[in-house]
């Protein structure tokens, strides 16, 4: 666990970053930190590796003060993502990744075996090790420093808006790579964004600033979309925060009916495994909207029955397989049954 | 020049060949022995600068005003030091030249290193000097590289003016072609001066490829 007990950054011009900052970051979650840009996120952050030193108040963790610490072993067990990844653009991918167990004395060898299973673990195919940085795509690249972050198996992982700087197709690939590896590898997350889709996406935990690192709302993301603390936190979060907080609702709460050979004229065509081709009715042809009622959120499911011409969502399996059907009626009557109170919240899968 | 000389005696050459050889090679070393000299001082130095960059301005400020002196004058200067003739009368200055446009090199090129780099090097435990040796110095190859070609090339040409104290490789040629009014040395001279940078600046080109495969047609 990272704690911050009345942790401050005044810097030697007087001006203060971060006022005095009490924040308990839990083992094992992921907190987010968002705000405005010059809210002191990135200051709080780095005071955790020391690579910002508080002017006043301390830092643990684990409970043992960070300024204890050696910084160079502190930092060596602490991963740290950054917006531009930072790659050393002379060195291959694999010895990329396989610089911090370099650094703790592993032979090349079991280094270099680990930062491949590490590129395997973020989704890179093996032919990318030999490359250098510059070779790589953005979304790439970021994989890398995610695995490089990795590599030597932190329990704390640090991120600074790591998927700024990609854009929002690739960032929303990397974001639910995030959340797979998240959930299998259980790390102390602190990642910080200004982005608040992405912190409501990401975190168990969202942290809201406001300026000097003063913290207006902590809360998990439904929480913070159906209840913010006040107006400007509500500014900050912006519209539709009631239809965003439904991307935090599971699907599975949608009454699913039988499939039917018809639906008011429209008839559901489907291929040989069983999978949803198309909606017909005479000549007319219509993709057929689907969603995963185990993965998926509610604002999934409204959305893939909004848009099916016949008005009914096609719920499907694992494997893709139509398994029923919800009309917007059915839809609508999960989203009136759903209390205030998150359950096991999947995250808005899209 | 004589009538009826014609402007290459082609026979000459052929007489000498084993003479313009020689020539070649030792010009090769009074030029770029003070260059690699010059790599080896500017490569410490530079790491110096980098780590404590207050040092880095008054030592620029000494070695470009090294650089300003015409080398026939540091020359003449130097021969009660080293001697009239002596290879150390031409190499001190060529190193010192060399030095000059180096140094300002190995510190720009360890300064290009992009601040991400930097920061996530010191994020994962890089001490300061560790991480300069490691991250910044490697990285900035391909800069001390193109530094090395500029000063090589100057180094070639400059080191021609040093026989006029005696010494000079080539350029031996020169004074030997104005003394007898004898044209073909002096076309032969400036014609070899030209192959010796020419094959210098292409083996630092493939010494790149070598050094710094990663560099190659990186825009940034």
């Amino acid at each position: 666990m990272i704690r911050f007990e009345g942790a401050a950054k005044r810097h030697p011009d007087g001006t203060v970053a971060v006022r005095g900052l009490d924040l308990d970051v839990p083992a094992g979650r992921t907190t987010v930190l968002v705000g405005p840009s010059g809210c002191g996120k990135t200051t709080i952050l780095r005071m955790v590796n020391r690579m910002v030193v508080p002017t006043a108040g301390r830092v643990l963790l684990d409970g043992a003060d960070v300024a204890s610490l050696p910084a160079a072993r502190l930092r060596r067990g602490i991963g740290y993502v950054i917006q531009q990844a930072g790659l050393f653009p002379h060195r291959r991918v694999i010895d990329n990744v396989a610089t911090v167990p370099r650094l703790l004395g592993w032979d090349r060898k079991r280094a270099r075996a680990r930062a491949a299973e590490l590129l395997e673990l973020v989704g890179l195919p093996p032919e990318t090790a030999r490359r250098y940085p510059a070779q790589l795509s953005g979304g790439q690249q970021q994989r890398v420093g995610v695995a490089r972050a990795l590599a030597a198996d932190p329990p704390v992982l640090l991120m600074d808006e790591p998927f700024s700087a990609v854009d929002p197709l690739v960032r929303a690939g990397l974001q639910e790579e995030l959340l797979r590896l998240q959930a299998e590898l259980g790390k102390t997350v602190l990642f910080v964004t200004h982005d608040i889709e992405e912190a409501v996406r990401l975190g168990d935990r969202v942290v809201v600033l406001r300026e000097h690192g003063e913290i207006a709302q902590l809360a998990d993301p439904h929480t913070l979309l159906t209840a913010p603390a006040d107006a400007g936190v509500a500014a900050f979060l912006g519209r539709d925060r009631g239809l965003r907080g439904l991307g935090l609702r599971p699907a599975g709460a949608v009454p699913l009916a039988a499939l039917r050979p018809s639906y008011d004229a429209w008839e559901l065509v489907l291929d040989q495994e069983g999978r949803p081709e198309h909606w017909r009715r005479g000549g007319e042809r219509h993709p057929a909207p689907v969603f995963a009622p185990d993965r998926d959120s509610l604002r999934s499911a409204l959305d893939a029955a909004l848009l099916a011409p016949s008005g009914h969502a096609v719920a499907v399996d694992a494997e893709g397989r139509a398994v029923g059907t919800a009309s917007r009626a059915a839809v609508v009557e999960a989203l009136a049954a759903a209390g205030p109170v998150p359950g096991q919240v999947p995250h808005a899968g899209r | 020049m004589l009538d009826g000389e014609p402007l290459v005696r082609w026979r000459w050459l052929g007489d000498h060949f084993g003479y313009l050889a020689d020539l070649t090679a030792d010009h090769a070393v009074i030029a770029l022995v003070p260059v690699l000299l010059a790599l080896l001082l500017a490569v410490p130095l530079g790491l110096a600068c980098a780590r404590f960059p207050r040092m880095y301005q008054p030592l620029a400020a000494v070695f470009n005003v090294v650089y300003a002196l015409p080398s026939l004058a540091v020359f003449v200067v130097l021969i009660p030091y080293t001697g009239l003739a002596t290879r150390e009368t031409v190499m001190v200055p060529l190193t010192c030249y060399a030095l000059a446009v180096l140094l300002p090199t190995a510190v720009d090129g360890l300064r290009a290193v992009p601040e991400p780099v930097r920061q996530a090097a010191t994020a994962m435990g890089y001490g300061p000097w560790r991480r300069l040796a490691a991250v910044e110095l490697p990285a900035s190859v391909p800069y001390l590289i193109g530094g090395l070609r500029v000063a090589a090339v100057s180094s070639i040409s400059l080191a021609a003016v040093g026989a006029l104290v005696g010494r000079g490789g080539l350029g031996y040629l020169f004074v030997d072609g104005f003394q007898r009014t004898f044209p073909t040395p002096i076309l032969a001279g400036i014609a070899l001066v030209a192959l010796l940078a020419l094959a210098t600046d292409l083996l630092l080109v493939a010494a790149r490829r070598v050094l710094a495969p990663w560099a190659r047609g990186v825009a940034r």
